[in-house]
């Protein structure tokens, strides 16, 4: 087992953390941008590095890598993808980076997870395997980096929360707006009081259908060299090889029934309401069905947390809005701030940093698997910002009003709607 | 089940579409088929059309279907559909069923059924898992371990223990697994002595090391105060892997005896170990701070000093200001920027009083540092500010310009604009920066524009040039209009400031004052920027697709630029309509901008077809006239074709 990562954190490793440089600049009102996020340090002994593997590196995938790479903490060693051509494109990455041939390719995970050397996954394969390959990983005792939607229905959520405190490893969702300074900042305001009494949140969900795939008809399958169909398909029930159905991006996201516009961005932008509502252990309990373009969902503080489409300010993808009594702020990925009065950023510099870029997510993952800390975007605040999603599909997929008991995890005389929380994984996996 | 209920259910529409494959949009179904119809496809249908159906009887499915999807349980391809709706349906006959099946399934088939079992925690399943467990297929067996340990109980239990002895590693792993849910289930129940002591069993079993870490750490927890000493073992050991569980464990336990615990390892840890140490009591929830925190950020290793000072500005109150704000005024760069970063996050109600007290006595880099501090807080002292300015250590001015424009109040704005009037050079930057930080605070925004706007009279233009800029940065009718006429005035320099603000003017106020811009007889490359500046409003900023429309014809009007005309062609992007599609379709003469106004237009086209068709495949065949060959000319073909 690799013993680097703990206990042997040296004064300049711990420096070049967010715990050092970063949080100072934090206490000024930026949030926390270590030095070496930004190159400003030396490079790091291979033996104080984290060792890393991916597990399903594709487009989404490989932008995460190319943010893990460029911290001299890390060391990728290994990548897994059902496709050959991926492994290849992943280990001439870092093969070039490092200027050697020791990025191993693994076609099953589980030979990746195995390794007694590997301290940390990053997991970007399909929304389909999200979940499963994060349980297995903490099985495993990895810590890991899981991509967006990170579950495919309530059960999942729950028990992803679950694994990860059972197994006491590291979960950073990848839902990297949570370390941007202008998204941080509007949710800070919201939930120090700021803008007065909370009273309503907006997200986009940039789409409140759902796109999925289906049961195509059968083509000839590929040697499982070049792509594993099977491995592929790993927990969704089984359906023939079509090459249409190789895009992870939508493959199964919503649990096979619904999902889609409100998972897909919700994992975003209402992950970002309810940080901001500091409901990052709970969720809405009231779920409206969809009118005149919203969805109207409602906390039990009264707090209401609104999917809409339209009525955005220009600010750019994944906008969200927070108002209270005395003020509001609406933030998106034009890295730019709204906010009803200049007062309430006054004496705080916030950089505004367009273009949502994952490095500084990446930086408190790094960060986190060091001292232990929660991240940001930690399972348990993952857990309910995805029961939120998963809760206002179910009342978009049965268009009625669904009612959710947080305690007991179920919605309430509503037994088709509990129905919907949960789905078989196809042999041989498990949760 | 009711069966009236199928036909009023609203969902189907989109299993349909599931089923019908490609890629398909879900939305609100007509109509529902019946339990009993869903069976006849079971019974007779396509394999496609099975493996909807059982997606469907998950959520209408009754005992009736149980059955029928048992047949399906030894079929490869939809064994897992079957399971979506056996796992889903609350009558007991799906219990049975799946149980049944562990008879005769084999393989990757079984294991599938095992794990809806454990899914369903079917308490009638143990004597079949007692089989299972044993199986020579590990994958098979393990299956089996972990659903005993999701269904709980002390038969699961006892059949977990009977399985170890002979167990393979991988098996032994898997009850340990098992075990340990049985252990969370007994934590979460309130019986924290049997949850205990099952954690016990497995930590000291032969079972994988994550296992028993996941042991060791569910037995501290069960234990509670009682289980510190295992805590600390944790943090004594030398194994990187229990020291990082005692480091996560220790913010999950909110007793207070856990600080003290940790504080007394921060004593005698290594440096490296101590810094994470530091940081893990600052990452709980306790009050206070222990005296060995204090003591680490007094001197020693510099890691643990950096995190002690961390901790203490997240978690200190006034009784560490002044150790604070020695080690901020310290030599050491990098302690004294976290120490200043601590002080700023100090809370305590008397930290502004004591910091505002010290400054009469405070002279050079202590002055200078307090004098920071007091505008990162805010805090109002603005007569020891206004003195400092006049200071003969220039880092002093820089400071107490800074603080005085995070500080002040409407009352003493002139005190900045005084600055401003009477600086050159950098100090004039300076004093703009610290005025304009401080005119955003304000909240009467027209009041103080006025006071602005009067503040120019008679002042040199760079003076002017900054108001102006200031004014842009806090927006309103008042700034609008004195910027709006600066622009248009004679002095060059100011058109070029004025003109620059009110491109990046962020309301659609600024549009009208924009087009007189313009107009106006200004020099032209002040008068393009303003028709750039008019034509983003009508591309970004939210209105009526009337009023954007209208926007753009002006700006089309005024336009004597390619560039401009893309800006407008981007512009009717917004507002796909047959006014739009029109403005646009008026372009594809134009050889600067052919390309753009031919994807405008079939963009336009395909959005408005099947409202407008008439419009849309009029505009498409003009663009196809001109349209390049490839794509463009391929879709503006398949908009002609598809009226």
């Amino acid at each position: 087992m690799n013993s680097r990562r703990f206990g042997q954190l040296s004064r300049r490793g711990f420096l070049k953390s967010s715990i050092g440089a970063g949080l100072a600049a934090s206490a000024f009102g930026a949030t926390p941008i270590p030095s070496s996020a930004l190159g400003r340090d030396g490079a790091v002994a291979p033996s104080e590095r984290i060792t890393l593997g991916g597990i399903g590196i594709g487009n989404r995938g490989t932008y995460d890598l190319g943010c893990f790479l460029q911290q001299d903490d890390v060391q990728f060693v290994a990548v897994c993808d059902v496709k050959q051509a991926r492994r290849d494109a992943v280990k001439k990455i870092a093969d070039e980076k490092y200027g050697n041939q020791d990025c191993k390719q693994y076609r099953d995970f589980r030979e990746l997870l195995g390794r007694d050397d590997i301290d940390a996954v990053l997991i970007a394969t399909g929304p389909n395997w999200h979940a499963t390959a994060a349980m297995c990983a903490a099985r495993a005792g990895k810590d890991m980096y899981c991509e967006k939607p990170c579950t495919k229905n309530i059960a999942q959520s729950l028990a992803l929360a679950e694994t990860m405190k059972r197994t006491g490893v590291i979960f950073q969702a990848g839902t990297q707006r949570r370390n941007l300074p202008h998204f941080a900042f509007a949710c800070e305001l919201a939930r120090t009081g700021k803008l007065g009494k909370l009273h309503t949140i907006y997200a986009h969900p940039a789409g409140m259908t759902a796109l999925m795939s289906g049961w195509l008809p059968a083509e000839p399958e590929p040697n499982k060299e070049v792509v594993d169909w099977n491995m592929y398909l790993g927990p969704a029930a089984w359906r023939p090889y079509n090459a249409k159905l190789l895009d992870g991006f939508n493959f199964e996201k919503g649990g096979g029934l619904v999902g889609g516009g409100v998972l897909e961005w919700g994992s975003h932008c209402v992950d970002l309401c309810q940080w901001a509502a500091g409901a990052d252990g709970t969720a809405p309990v009231e779920y409206n069905p969809p009118e005149n373009g919203q969805v109207v969902t409602r906390y039990e503080n009264g707090v209401k947390l609104i999917l809409r489409e339209t009525g955005w300010l220009p600010l750019g993808s994944c906008p969200v809005r927070f108002e209270g009594e005395t003020g509001w702020v609406e933030a998106g990925d034009s890295g730019k701030l709204v906010l009803s009065s200049p007062e309430l950023i006054a004496g705080r510099n916030v950089a505004e940093i367009d273009g949502y870029p994952a490095t500084f997510h990446v930086r408190d993952f790094l960060d986190c698997v060091k001292t232990r800390s929660q991240p940001k975007a930690n399972a348990d605040a993952a857990c309910y910002s995805h029961i939120a999603c998963h809760a206002a599909n179910i009342a978009l997929a049965l268009n009625r009003k669904v009612n959710y008991d947080l305690k007991k995890h179920e919605f309430i005389n509503d037994a088709e709607a509990n129905r919907l929380r949960s789905e078989a994984l196809r042999e041989p996996w498990r949760i | 089940m009711d069966q009236s209920r199928f036909l009023t259910r609203g969902v189907w529409l989109a299993v349909i579409a599931f089923i019908a494959g490609s890629w398909v949009q879900l939305a609100a179904a007509k109509e529902v088929p019946t339990e009993k119809q869903l069976l006849e496809t079971l019974h007779s249908g396509a394999p496609a059309d099975k493996a909807i159906a059982c997606k469907q009887l998950a959520i209408y499915g009754s005992k009736a279907a149980v059955p029928e999807l048992a047949k399906l349980l030894p079929n490869k391809e939809l064994s897992s559909w079957a399971r979506i709706a056996l796992e889903a349906i609350p009558d007991p006959s799906a219990d049975a069923a799946l149980i049944d099946a562990t008879k005769s399934l084999k393989g990757e088939l079984l294991v599938g059924t095992i794990n809806s079992i454990g899914v369903r925690r079917s308490a009638g399943a143990i004597d079949a898992l007692a089989n299972c467990i044993g199986d020579s297929d590990s994958q098979v067996a393990c299956a089996s371990a972990v659903a005993l340990g999701k269904i709980g109980g002390e038969a699961a239990v006892h059949v977990l223990h009977q399985a170890y002895d002979s167990a393979s590693p991988e098996l032994r792993s898997a009850i340990a697994e098992g075990g340990i849910r049985i252990a969370e289930r007994l934590l979460a129940d309130g019986e924290k002595e049997r949850a205990a002591a099952l954690y016990d069993i497995i930590r000291s079993a032969d079972v994988p090391k994550q296992r028993i870490l996941e042991a060791t750490r569910g037995a501290i927890i069960a234990r509670g105060d009682d289980g510190i000493s295992l805590l600390v073992d944790q943090l004594q050991s030398e194994d990187p892997k229990r020291f990082a569980l005692g480091l996560k464990v220790s913010r999950e336990l909110k007793s207070g005896e856990v600080a003290k615990a940790l504080a007394a390892e921060l004593a005698t840890a290594k440096p490296e170990r101590a810094a994470l140490i530091v940081v893990a009591l600052g990452d709980r929830g306790d009050s206070g701070l222990p005296e060995t925190v204090l003591q680490a950020a007094d001197k020693g290793n510099k890691a643990v000093r950096m995190a002690a000072v961390q901790v203490i500005g997240r978690k200190g109150n006034e009784a560490n200001l002044a150790k604070l704000l020695e080690l901020a005024t310290g030599d050491d760069a990098e302690l004294s920027q976290a120490a200043k970063a601590a002080v700023v996050m100090l809370t305590g109600e008397k930290v502004n009083a004591e910091i505002a007290e010290r400054l009469p006595a405070a002279q050079g880099k202590a002055l200078a540092t307090l004098i920071e501090i007091i505008g990162l807080r805010r805090i109002e002292a603005t007569t020891e500010l206004v003195k400092a300015l006049k200071n003969s250590d220039k880092t002093v001015q820089a400071a107490a310009l800074a603080a005085l424009g995070a500080s002040v109040g409407p009352k003493d704005l002139t005190i900045l604009i005084s600055q401003l009037k009477s600086s050159k050079g950098s100090d004039a930057e300076a004093a703009e920066r610290a005025l304009q930080t401080a005119c955003i605070r304000m909240s009467d925004r027209e009041a103080t524009a006025t006071e602005l706007a009067s503040a120019m009279d008679g002042t040199p233009t760079a003076t002017k040039a900054s108001i102006l800029r200031i004014l842009g940065a806090m927006g309103g009718p008042k700034a609008l209009q004195t910027i709006a006429s600066a622009a248009k005035g004679d002095d060059a320099e100011l058109q070029d400031v004025g003109t620059r603000v009110l491109g990046e003017w962020m309301t659609t106020g600024a549009g009208p004052v924009l087009l007189e811009v313009t107009k106006s007889p200004i020099a032209d490359k002040y008068r393009v920027r303003a028709l750039r500046g008019y034509l983003r409003i009508a591309r970004q900023q939210k209105m009526p697709d009337a009023e954007r429309i209208e926007m753009v014809r002006q700006g089309l009007a005024l336009a004597k630029r390619s560039e401009e005309r893309e800006l407008a062609l981007d512009a009717l992007k917004r507002c796909p309509s047959a006014e739009s599609i029109q403005l646009a379709s008026a372009l594809l003469d134009d050889s600067g901008v052919r390309d753009r106004a031919v994807e405008t237009a079939i963009f336009i086209g395909e959005k408005i077809k099947d409202k407008d068709p008439a419009a849309a495949k009029t505009a498409a065949e003009k663009a196809l006239k001109v349209a390049p060959p490839g794509k463009l000319a391929d879709r503006a073909r398949a908009l002609t074709n598809s009226q």
